[in-house]
């Protein structure tokens, strides 16, 4: 049991600091269930394109067919409008598959991951994480 | 014991990687949403072997978005690095800050930060900056990395264009001298002189309703900052803060270097308008804090 902690050692200390910018940026680590993801499947209510937090609200249905108001928290438009997103990028009734890290409080919200638009493309595109943060080690300059 | 060191081995890459995505937010290529496209910006890159003016600040100013590199957040990363013991030992803090005052301790407990040891969601804080209030200074300055912010220099002053919030910080160099008991300012007022090739600016006045960082350090209208800027080369400046305030701290609290990188970029509009961040909170801060109804 012991040794089999110490060889796991590693792995957890990995996983720490692996979860640690998350936890330390933009407090959505405290908000949202980082280690969860969950899909969810609706049509877009309201596409928010403004600073500092975009935010892409969507009605889902729940098992039992109820209507459900999702909400998505983005990163701001500058981050996003570098990952293929723009103002017109979603349009009231368009269909979208979202992927996310739920909120700890359990309400329908999250905070965005990939979003698959109706014509097969996802968002952010390669190389982002869904808030914006590029996912290669080139400057951003 | 190979398996084991292969597996060590890809924890490593993958924490390097993942401080690289940490680092590297959301970069600042230089323009505006909708306006003008990466493909329509002159490349420029750092070249340290051109000849500069030590003299000159001029310059869009960011603070580095590279692999490893530990984000700064405050005059230090204390608040992260000596509670989270996850912090590699070489991005740890070399400096720290001075016992608060009890007047400072009660301040700072009456926070509710969404970042850090103490971080609530920012549906449950008390951070103004979630509606708009004005970051302050030199809050502001830990906002490079997504935010840079420009030099201008005229022959009286210098400014410094903060992105956020379409801030103009002046720097007077025409020898006045500060202000005394002036009425409380967002950014304070400040004034600058030439000391051999660095650029010192004392600056005081701060309205103490600004947090130092997103932690929730707190400051008192008392604070003094002394900065000193000194370009090191064409595309680097380097900057040391040292902040003074006894109501709030015991003894000046001395920040770690911070070196800023010259970038190609356009500082672009990016105002928090309350009605816009009203409404994101309304609808999505909120309800994912659980105090509001989805």
């Amino acid at each position: 049991m012991k040794a089999r902690l110490a060889s796991s050692l590693p792995l957890i200390l990995g996983l720490l600091v692996l979860t640690l910018p998350l936890l330390a940026h933009h407090g959505t680590g405290v908000a949202y269930e980082v280690d969860k993801q969950i899909t969810i499947k609706g049509a877009v209510t309201e596409w928010i394109w403004a600073n500092p937090h975009c935010g892409l609200l969507f009605d889902g249905t729940d098992d039992k067919g109820n209507v459900v108001h999702w909400g998505a928290e983005m990163a701001n438009p500058h981050a996003l409008s570098q990952a293929g997103l723009n103002k017109d990028t979603f349009k009231p009734g368009d269909k979208v598959t979202v992927v996310g890290h739920p909120a700890r409080s359990g309400a329908p919200r999250l905070e965005l991951q990939t979003v698959t638009l109706a014509d097969g493309r996802v968002l952010p595109e390669k190389g982002y994480k869904g808030n914006g943060v590029k996912l290669t080690d080139e400057p951003g300059q | 014991m190979q398996k084991r060191f292969a597996s060590i081995l890809a924890l490593l890459t993958l924490l390097l990687y993942s401080q690289a995505a940490f680092a590297q937010t959301y970069g600042t290529p230089g323009y505006s949403p909708g306006a003008w496209k990466p493909e329509e910006l002159v490349k420029r890159p750092a070249n340290p072997s051109k000849p500069f003016s030590p003299h000159d600040l001029s310059g869009v100013w960011s603070t580095p978005t590279k692999p490893g590199y530990f984000e700064r957040h405050s005059l230090n990363d204390k608040w992260l690095d000596i509670k989270d013991k996850a912090v590699p030992d070489q991005m740890k803090s070399q400096t720290y800050p001075p016992p608060m005052t009890p007047w400072a301790k009660a301040k700072f407990d009456a926070t509710r930060p969404s970042y850090g040891p103490r971080s609530v969601p920012p549906g449950l804080g008390n951070d103004d900056v979630s509606t708009c209030e004005p970051m302050g200074y030199p809050r502001d300055l830990w906002e490079a990395n997504l935010r840079p912010f420009e030099i201008i220099q005229t022959p009286d002053r210098i400014l410094q264009h903060m992105q956020y919030h379409d801030i103009w910080r002046t720097v007077w160099t025409d020898g006045r001298p500060l202000p005394k008991n002036p009425d409380p300012a967002w950014y304070g007022y400040s004034i600058g002189r030439w000391d051999g090739d660095t650029f010192v600016v004392e600056s005081t006045g701060y309205d103490d309703r600004t947090w130092l960082d997103h932690f929730g350090s707190p400051h008192s209208d008392q604070m003094v900052l002394v900065e000193r800027f000194k370009r090191l080369d064409m595309d680097h400046l380097q900057l040391d803060i040292t902040l003074t305030d006894p109501k709030a701290y015991t003894a000046p609290w001395v920040g770690e270097p911070i070196i800023f990188d010259r970038v190609k970029v356009a500082i672009f509009e990016e105002i928090c308008a309350p009605s816009e961040e009203n409404h994101f909170n309304d609808q999505i801060r909120d309800p994912a804090a659980g105090t509001a109804k989805p």
